[in-house]
């Protein structure tokens, strides 16, 4: 199976190494191998691995730090052999276009995109309104959005800056956080979808977010599958799960409106949602997937 | 496009002042009207932009090949009144003094041809490429902080080289004030194992053909030593991870003191500045020197390495080969030079990013042997189009600060080219149309097809109605490799 890879963007100073040091205090029972922006080193005390393509750090809770010294293809290969990790997240450097990387990683077969999280400094927002060329970029690929630095701005100016990002991007997830804490739910952006992760809840620990989890036998045709995934209520920010569409079995990811489809072996259709205030709609989509389910 | 810009002459456009109130000069776009309409939206703004900081001279100027960058367009052009203006790193770039070299050979088309795939395959091998490629140059710190204080000179001094390719550098390979107190550890990190590697993105390195019919002044290419049938090289490379590392920590020290110390405003952060007179302005100057002079070096050891390996092939002595410079040039720098603004000789601060310098003939700072001539200036195209080599002008001195275009241009973002092309069979039919590609990366290749680009022949029109440059050759490619 392919390798879940998340992206986290953002300006120089908007936070991203603080939403590193979350990630590593949070998710502690994934293996997530982070590769610090192409060019960073690993500021972290310990024996470092160095390898052909990559520099490595192994950290108590599971997570492997990375630095690039060579291509990130090769990086990403010498990665999945050593360490196997469950999720793969890049840094980028402050000054990317996280666009281009995104094609670069769907080029190389080992890895599929999983999420983009983009971290926006509401203070800088603030302080420089027209959002440059890069900056854009940044935004409009984000599926996650973090508005951080939000104690720095009062509740106008958060309104704005929430404005400003809706203007370049109204399809993604935002965010309100300090320090890059608030509102967060790690399962949402490392999708813990698979079946002994449903079983075991202890990582599911916010109770802003709500849970929806369906299973049936049959199939669906990709056509109404994909109809009923753009027409999921927006409170909905992800779906994942298994599906038989026709007659190939796929593994599916739906974040802040874009689908994507990888063949899979499985057996049935499992399908699992996450949102703020969706247990309402538990009903309307079990009759919806009913309706759909061959 | 704007609807009230305002067509001042053939080629050139300008949105006037008062146009957005925060203007302090005009805004001119130098450009056919084919090309003016294939610009991208955000060029406009952010020439805009530019026309609001502090001590901007005459106009903020857009180049036929301008398309959106980080603050500035690529193909911006700004000078800066010295005692009163700023310097940016985003007028810059961040690949420092990023340019284009040009050498020549006394082979013909006939004697390379048979030879094009083994010298293509060996200068992929010898000349590194890709993101994280590393030279075959050793250094210690110390030697590193000697290069990057002495550029290329101190590649000749070490044998990477012969002493007439200073001659025929900018600012002889070497520019004064480079300091390397300036630097931070991590930009001597990631640059000291770089000195010798093209890099990644739309930097290559081109084996070139002179097409008869493609020379435009024959008395010009003669004295600059351009034949027909010949084979010549060109490269295009920068300071790679180093300059790259410096623009970024200069960019946070400028984000944090523009407006708290200097009361300077601006609405783009991608257009962090400080006044090109104070400390935190200085510092950078002399910082951004170092990345200068290390792009100059690793143009004059990738040089070398050419030099070898056509010995190698061809079996004869590089001297033999007549593998002499035309010119190095750069289009990615800001450098203190004296300029006529209203009749008045002045000290400015010109920012050229994705734009060459051209002085014209009898201008100080360019080489002897081209002094009647006026300056070289190496256009690289996209590798199916075609490169030229134009001379500056005097028109460019009096109109642009001495300044023309750098490339093509995109007219789409790396991207949508992805999107469009696959990388595999865009090499294929290259191979069809008889030139050899080597990369480290298929989408890499894919990012630079002819598509992705502006019609360079038409950007080249532009720069010559305009009277900015003087056209002298164009050439096209028959092996590439690509960073």
């Amino acid at each position: 199976m392919k390798v879940p890879l998340i992206i986290v963007t953002g300006y120089l100073g908007s936070g991203k190494t603080t939403f590193l040091r979350r990630v590593i205090e949070n998710v502690k029972d994934k293996k997530i191998a982070i590769i610090m922006n192409e060019f960073g080193e690993i500021v972290i005390d310990a024996e470092i691995i160095k390898g052909k393509a990559v520099n490595m750090v192994e950290l108590a809770g599971g997570c492997v730090c990375c630095s690039l010294t060579g291509e990130l293809e090769y990086a990403i290969k010498e990665i999945i052999e050593k360490v196997n990790p469950d999720y793969i997240l890049i840094e980028t450097t402050g000054i990317a276009e996280p666009d281009a990387l995104i094609l670069n990683i769907e080029n190389i077969k080992e890895v599929m995109l999983d999420n983009v999280i983009t971290i926006v400094d509401c203070d800088s927002v603030i302080k420089f309104p027209d959002i440059g060329y890069v900056g854009k970029i940044q935004i409009e690929m984000g599926d996650f959005i973090l508005l951080n630095k939000a104690d720095l701005v009062n509740e106008e100016q958060f309104k704005f800056v929430e404005q400003k990002i809706r203007e370049i991007n109204n399809r993604a997830v935002l965010f309100r956080t300090v320090y890059c804490n608030g509102n967060l739910d790690y399962s949402l952006f490392f999708g813990y979808f698979i079946e002994k992760d449903i079983k075991n809840k202890t990582h599911i620990h916010h109770e802003n977010f709500e849970y929806l989890y369906f299973e049936y036998e049959g199939k669906f045709s990709r056509e109404d599958f994909e109809n009923f995934l753009s027409n999921l209520p927006s409170e909905i920010y992800r779906a994942k799960g298994f599906v038989i569409l026709d007659d190939e079995s796929y593994l599916f990811n739906f974040v802040a409106g874009r689908i994507n489809f990888e063949p899979f072996k499985y057996n049935k259709n499992k399908l699992f949602f996450i949102g703020e205030g969706i247990k309402k709609y538990k009903e309307k989509i079990n009759e919806e997937l009913k309706k759909i389910l061959k | 496009m704007i609807p009230n810009i305002k067509r001042v002459g053939n080629v050139v456009w300008e949105i006037p002042l008062g146009y957005r109130k925060d203007m302090r000069v005009p805004v001119r776009i130098y450009a056919t009207e084919k090309l003016l309409k294939e610009m991208d939206e955000m060029v406009y703004q952010q020439a805009l932009n530019v026309s609001t900081l502090p001590g901007i001279l005459k106009y903020s100027y857009v180049m036929p090949d301008g398309h959106s960058g980080y603050g500035f367009p690529i193909g911006g052009v700004a000078a800066m009144d010295a005692e009163t203006g700023v310097i940016s790193p985003g007028g810059i770039g961040f690949d420092i003094n990023c340019g284009m070299r040009l050498v020549l050979t006394n082979l013909t088309y006939n004697e390379v041809r048979p030879k094009l795939k083994e010298l293509v395959d060996l200068l992929f091998q010898r000349v590194p490429a890709g993101v994280g490629s590393t030279g075959f140059l050793k250094l210690t710190t110390g030697e590193f902080k000697e290069l990057l204080q002495m550029g290329a000179k101190w590649c000749v001094e070490k044998g990477y080289g012969w002493p007439e390719d200073l001659e025929r550098t900018e600012e002889n390979g070497c520019i004064e004030g480079a300091d390397v107190s300036k630097i931070s550890p991590k930009a001597i990190q990631r640059g000291i194992d770089q000195v010798g590697t093209l890099g990644s993105g739309n930097h290559y390195l081109e084996i070139q053909w002179v097409k008869p019919e493609n020379i435009v002044d024959h008395e010009a290419a003669k004295k600059l030593g351009i034949f027909e049938n010949q084979i010549v090289i060109m490269f295009h490379c920068g300071s790679r991870g180093f300059g790259h590392q410096v623009a970024t920590d200069y960019l946070q020290i400028f984000l944090s003191v523009m407006e708290r110390k200097y009361g300077i405003k601006i609405l783009d952060r991608e257009l962090a500045c400080a006044p090109f007179n104070s400390k935190e302005g200085q510092d950078y100057f002399a910082a951004m020197k170092c990345g200068i002079n290390m792009s100059f070096a690793n143009r004059q050891v990738i040089l070398h390495r050419i030099r070898e390996v056509f010995s190698k092939v061809f079996n004869t002595d590089p001297e033999k080969l007549g593998l002499h410079m035309v010119y190095d040039v750069a289009h990615n720098t800001a450098k203190l030079e004296e300029h006529i603004v209203d009749g008045k000789r002045m000290k400015v601060i010109v920012h050229r990013k994705g734009a060459t310098r051209a002085f014209g003939p009898n201008t100080e700072g360019i080489p002897k042997i081209y002094k009647e001539l006026g300056q070289p200036v190496i256009i690289g195209g996209s590798m199916e189009t075609g490169s030229y080599l134009l001379l500056g002008t005097q028109k460019a001195m009096e109109e642009t600060f001495g300044t023309t275009c750098h490339g093509s241009g995109r007219t789409m973002s790396r991207t949508k080219a992805k999107q469009l092309v696959r990388g595999e069979q865009l090499i294929k039919e290259l191979e069809k149309r008889g030139i050899y590609v080597r990369s480290v990366s298929y989408s890499g290749v894919a990012e630079e097809a002819g598509i992705a680009y502006k019609n360079i022949d038409e950007v080249i029109e532009a720069v010559a109605l305009a009277g900015i440059s003087h056209k002298v050759v164009r050439f096209l490619p028959i092996g590439n490799i690509k960073g």
